[in-house]
């Protein structure tokens, strides 16, 4: 038998071990809408309906649309979109029904929101102590802002607060107490006591088993009529608070389910090089659990910036209830697709920005992995 | 106006039970001493709506309330204050408005609120006598040259499928003698749409979401309502059963400020016929001669303060319905006696 002599990978220049060139994106679209005749005249068949709607949308949102606020007589004969209403009531849609003097102190109060937000998101940020320190330096901010009542501010009392601002503002503090008290929930469920365990279990079973909406009306509504007075609050806290156990009972089922993805031998581990029960938890099997939850936590998140609308229902006016008030009103009233667009852009912007974030944070820790 | 229906119906029925099931402390203490609270607070608390209802209530340009029914609590706020500075609108949802009242969050509701026997009976609610009467109506294009519903004969009416409205219009039409074909859909939304895009001849509603819905159209002044009504519901204000006075005060506000309307009274010339009253009625309406006010706990001068600063009850329908606003609705049954409407003041002796 012959050998068949083959050159040793090393004796083999080393540009012809390049692997072939991976084709540029632009040639991979042309080959998959040009590449042959099917591929052609399909592209063709679905390219026209699609250019004819593209040039609609564009006509209709810049073309033939009309801008300023006072124009609208305008309107009334244009063909395309009525950009007036927004020039007009977006101060509304922005901050409801807060004073419209003081709305400088609103927007100013959403900034911050959204500054904290952002800076919490960074990874600079990310040690207990300055989330926290961030979090309540900025919710004080926020409600010194909105509530008023010192250094020379008017006082505001909640049922005036609304539009983006208050949406804002009910999503983010329903985040961040829920995902604390998730985290104890989770620790309570999977405790070896049996009364703790089975405590938690109990609440977050509840918790999931009532809609939101009856949450929210008992919340607003029972509360006053069960509680005596000194106890009842302010109707907006109840509502947040009501928001927060809701958040909090689904992600602190999220959270478990990535704990139960966290191998026995993490743990085992951890108690071997000596850390503690809580240092093991905390430093070892909670940043993994995290890991593994991540897309459903983005997902969780997404879910509870969309259903801050539904406070709607206990008389707060946030951007949607705010949209709706823009529009109706005399001679706004036929424009509410404007309305509801620019609305649209918003929600899209805010959750678009969080599952891009949440992408950011699968890619950075998978780089980090153990 | 037929809110509360579905799951928000349910929600409230089940929590209405539960407020009267269990003795609250703010309803309870409310209860017979609505005005002296409302004094002490220095506040009347009325609703608003979550988003806007127009023309009942809505939002002006710097996020103030305006509408009818809150031109009405502004009034009730100028009779107890002689302002309506102290007037604070709560916004409501329409599922939250009976369980609101009963907790105390509001002293009165006057929203599109409509007085039926179920609400009057079981809610624990007082009404006061109806301010609005809501027709529901025809609403035609102007180009079918129809003048009454007889007119529709062999044609289409889009109506909301199983709902109170579906059976009120058959048995209008068939009643009548006029053979309409009903098309029927889901939602309310697709019902609107499919008249608007002339999928049938006529749409069947509330006459002032009638007179809405055509201007939220691409061409408002090509649809008209039609003269004939298929049933009639009252709109009323509504107050925590127990306290009469309050109830009174209410029914007064209402009854003078058509009494203004019936003697030619309005915002501008009042001053006039205070100065110069025409008869013993006016005087003592006016508080030019003492009487109207010690009986419902309130100054003389408190339908004056309406009347100046609110206006009639004329005013008030003109001002967010009729012609001084954009829905243009003509009046018709909302009209008082004199004029060929169903209202009339009580009598001021």
């Amino acid at each position: 038998m012959s050998a068949t002599f083959v050159a040793h990978p090393s004796t083999v220049p080393v540009q012809e071990r390049r692997p072939p060139e991976a084709p540029s994106a632009l040639s991979v679209i042309g080959t998959e809408l040009f590449g042959s005749w099917p591929r052609i005249i399909g592209t063709a068949i679905f390219a026209v309906p699609i250019a004819y709607l593209v040039w609609w949308v564009l006509d209709w949102t810049f073309l033939e649309s009309v801008w300023r606020a006072d124009d609208v007589e305008q309107c009334k004969v244009a063909v395309g979109a009525c950009w007036s209403v927004i020039a007009a009531r977006f101060r509304i849609i922005l901050f409801g029904l807060y004073p419209y003097d003081d709305q400088w102190r609103s927007a100013l109060a959403s900034l911050v929101i959204v500054v904290v937000a952002f800076l919490s998101c960074l990874p600079a940020c990310w040690t207990a102590r300055r989330v926290i320190v961030c979090w309540v330096a900025g919710f004080a901010a926020y409600l010194l802002l909105m509530y008023g009542g010192v250094f020379g501010l008017a006082k505001v009392t909640t049922d005036r607060w609304g539009g983006l601002s208050l949406t804002l503002f009910v999503f983010s503090a329903q985040t961040v107490i829920g995902m604390p008290l998730a985290i104890l929930l989770m620790i309570g469920r999977r405790s070896h006591i049996f009364v703790i365990a089975k405590l938690s279990a109990g609440l977050i079973d509840l918790l999931r088993a009532i809609p939101l909406l009856a949450i929210l009306f008992t919340a607003a509504v029972v509360a006053p009529l069960a509680l005596p007075e000194m106890l009842q609050g302010d109707k907006l806290t109840r509502v947040v608070i009501g928001y927060a156990l809701f958040f909090a009972a689904y992600q602190a089922e999220i959270i478990r389910g990535g704990m139960q993805g966290v191998s026995e031998g993490q743990a085992e581990a951890a108690r071997v090089l000596g850390l503690g029960k809580w240092q093991s938890l905390f430093y070892i099997s909670l940043p993994q659990a995290f890991h593994k939850a991540l897309p459903a936590t983005v997902s969780q998140f997404a879910i509870a910036f969309k259903e801050t609308s539904i406070i709607t229902i206990v008389g707060f006016f946030d951007i949607l209830a705010s949209g709706q008030a823009a529009y109706g009103a005399g001679e706004w009233y036929p424009y509410f697709k404007e309305v509801y667009i620019f609305i649209g852009m918003i929600y899209f912007i805010t959750v678009f920005s969080l599952s891009r974030y949440g992408a950011y944070l699968e890619r950075r820790t998978k780089n980090a992995r153990i | 106006m037929r809110h509360g229906s579905g799951l928000f119906g349910l929600i409230t029925a089940g929590l209405l039970a539960l407020a009267a099931g269990s003795c609250s402390t703010a309803a309870s203490a409310a209860g017979g001493d609505t005005l002296k609270a409302i004094k002490a607070r220095g506040e009347l608390l009325c609703p608003g709506h979550n988003g806007s209802y127009p023309p009942f209530a809505e939002v002006d340009d710097k996020g103030n309330w305006k509408g009818q029914d809150i031109d009405f609590c502004r009034a009730l706020t100028v009779a107890i204050f002689g302002s309506d500075k102290n007037l604070k609108i709560v916004p409501l949802s329409w599922a939250q408005r009976f369980p609101s009242l009963q907790s105390g969050d509001v002293d009165v509701i006057i929203k599109g609120t409509g007085l039926t026997m179920s609400r009057n009976t079981e809610l624990g609610l007082s009404f006061s006598t109806p301010y609005f009467v809501s027709p529901t109506s025809i609403m035609v294009r102007k180009s079918l040259n129809i003048i009454d519903a007889k007119g529709l004969d062999g044609g289409t009416l889009c109506v909301p499928a199983g709902t109170s409205t579906e059976a009120l219009a058959a048995n209008f039409f068939k009643g009548h003698n006029i053979n309409v074909k009903l098309v029927t859909f889901e939602k309310s939304e697709e019902v609107s749409a499919a008249f608007f895009a002339g999928r049938c001849d006529s749409l069947v509603d509330a006459a002032p979401v009638l007179a809405v819905a055509a201007r939220s159209s691409s061409h408002p002044n090509d649809y008209t309502i039609l003269p004939d009504v298929i049933t009639l519901e009252p709109l009323a204000a509504a107050v925590r059963r127990g306290d009469d006075d309050w109830l009174n005060l209410i029914n007064w506000m209402f009854s003078s400020m058509r009494l203004a309307e019936d003697y030619g009274i309005t915002s501008k010339n009042v001053d006039e016929a205070k100065a110069k009253p025409t008869d013993a009625t006016i005087a003592k309406l006016l508080g030019a001669t003492p009487g109207i006010g010690a009986r419902v706990g309130l100054s003389d001068d408190w339908v004056y303060n309406v009347i100046k600063q609110v206006g009639n009850i004329g005013e008030v329908y003109d001002h967010n319905l009729g012609d001084g606003s954009p829905y243009k609705i003509p009046r018709g049954i909302n009209r008082e006696w004199k004029d060929g409407g169903v209202f009339f003041p009580w009598i001021l002796d």
